[in-house]
């Protein structure tokens, strides 16, 4: 309980460093777009063919579980845009990403700390935790709900030609599904979760990477811890947002 | 000028650094000698704040180091160059863009003056036309004469040296030795080399302080130790039998002059 207390008050105080105006905000924003590139756009590929699988799926077991005649067959479409938008596209690629940026944020800062390279900027006089982690927080944060959009056109785009290509039901009744009973506010609540979820995986990674000690070994545990606690949080996190939004 | 008083530095309530009281002087190369362990690291970290000490003052010039607030603290620091260990060289960076790092931060310069100024200083440490390499491509020797070029890209008044001959050849720690010396007196720097490299001491030490065990155990110029009875001081100098070899001819020279003529 002690150890859990002083890695929150630990973490507070690196991001009361993290959060501070920037030294120049033209060395901001061209981290910001570097980071950009490195952590969302660079994740587009691995998304798109997960989530194109995830709705194809999505769809078959839909429809083979749709056995009565009294139940529409539009219905397919409508679950798995439910699926998709509620839990999938959210918290299912949060927990991806958490595997993929989380790992290479703790590695590459565990990797600076033990290089001694975070000491050098310290001695410059940069302030190394803004300049180094708040690019990586705030362009995971700010562009990962477009991501998770991406994710969801996708996947729906995945049933459209598993639906195309079985025939198990038709293309204008999938459609009709998509657009039956469409609550736009439940878009809006699955991006709320994935630039919080984006926002966790993000600072608890710098944090442990920042941390690092004990060489090579020390940053493979950071990084190992970085994916566990973050993974643990946006489970947590996925039920506090849902109970106060839905 | 740097002036230690009275510095005394723990870890797990272990006294790493006792008593510490020192002064390093503009335009001298100061070494910080002693074996592995003994605390002259810890002393050098808490020189340029990244350890806080427990107790004691460290001046920089009138400037109270250790108590200075954060913003004061950051503006000094625009002041010091330290060249690292394993030279810490940003992986993310080119040559160019390492040593204009420093610049980008604190300069208003154009990118002009900065390129300008990221020449100047490869030439200064003979490393031209490596603009473009990154630290990879580099060997140690280049890396720690990029780390040297970016310690001065701000034309420091404090220079400190981390072990700066570590993994290097002979002859190259000589270049390197003879570089910071050069740099030290040609700016006027205060320079703290912390080394356990016996040429270095020779070739360099202006002033050198032995730490033992986290004391300051001697105080003198390299030329001293050669006649010093510090008994640790002689058994950390001259360990190897070469060197207590070379030290005992050094005194039978001194000894009978005329039989060497």
């Amino acid at each position: 309980m002690k150890k859990t207390l002083e890695l929150v008050g630990q973490y507070y105080l690196l991001m009361k460093r993290v959060f501070q105006k920037p030294e120049k905000w033209k060395i901001f924003w061209k981290q910001y777009a570097v980071e950009a590139e490195k952590l969302i756009l660079d994740s587009i590929p691995i998304v798109s063919i997960i989530s194109i699988f995830i709705g194809a799926v999505i769809v078959i077991q839909t429809a083979n579980n749709l056995e009565s005649p009294f139940i529409p067959k539009m219905y397919v479409g409508y679950m798995a845009r439910e699926s998709l938008v509620l839990e999938f596209c959210s918290t299912m690629i949060a927990l991806i990403l958490a595997g993929k940026i989380g790992s290479n944020i703790a590695s590459e800062i565990g990797s600076m700390r033990i290089t001694e390279q975070i000491d050098a900027m310290e001695i410059m006089g940069v302030n190394s935790a803004n300049y180094l982690i708040l690019p990586k927080i705030t362009s995971a944060t700010t562009l990962s709900p477009f991501l998770m959009l991406e994710s969801f056109m996708v996947g729906l785009l995945g049933g459209a030609l598993i639906v195309i290509f079985t025939g198990m039901v038709t293309l204008s009744q999938y459609v009709d599904g998509i657009q039956f009973a469409f609550k736009p506010f439940y878009i809006y609540y699955s991006m709320t979760k994935t630039a919080v979820f984006c926002f966790i995986i993000t600072s608890i990674s710098s944090f442990y990477g920042y941390h690092a000690s004990g060489g090579s070994l020390g940053v493979g545990r950071s990084s190992t811890k970085a994916i566990v606690v973050s993974s643990g949080l946006i489970l947590i996190f996925n039920l506090i947002i849902t109970k106060i939004m839905l | 000028m740097i002036t230690v008083k009275h510095l005394y530095k723990e870890f797990d309530g272990k006294e790493v650094l006792k008593d510490i009281s020192i002064r390093y002087n503009p335009g001298e190369c100061s070494l910080i000698i002693g074996a592995s362990g003994s605390g002259k690291t810890v002393l050098l970290k808490c020189l340029v704040g990244l350890f806080e000490p427990e107790k004691g003052e460290i001046w920089y010039d009138d400037l109270l180091f250790n108590k200075l607030d954060l913003n004061a603290k950051k503006q000094l620091r625009t002041q010091v160059g330290m060249l690292f260990q394993g030279s810490a060289l940003f992986d993310f960076a080119t040559v160019e863009e390492n040593i204009m790092f420093p610049m980008d931060f604190f300069t208003d310069w154009s990118k002009e003056q900065k390129l300008d100024r990221v020449n100047f200083c490869l030439k200064r440490v003979n490393l031209e036309n490596a603009n473009k390499k990154r630290p990879s491509e580099l060997s140690g020797g280049m890396q720690k004469r990029v780390g040297i070029a970016r310690a001065i890209a701000l034309n420091p008044k404090y220079l400190f040296c981390d072990e700066p001959n570590s993994g290097l050849d002979p002859t190259t720690s000589i270049l390197i030795d003879r570089l910071i010396q050069e740099i030290t007196q040609e700016y006027g720097i205060t320079t703290i080399v912390n080394t356990h490299d016996m040429n270095s001491v020779m070739e360099i030490g202006d002033k050198v302080g032995f730490i033992y065990h986290g004391e300051l155990l001697w105080e003198g110029s390299n030329k001293d130790i050669l006649h010093s009875d510090c008994k640790e001081l002689n058994g950390f100098v001259f360990a190897s039998p070469m060197a207590q070899q070379l030290k005992s001819l050094l005194r039978q020279e001194k000894k009978n002059p005329e039989d060497q003529k």
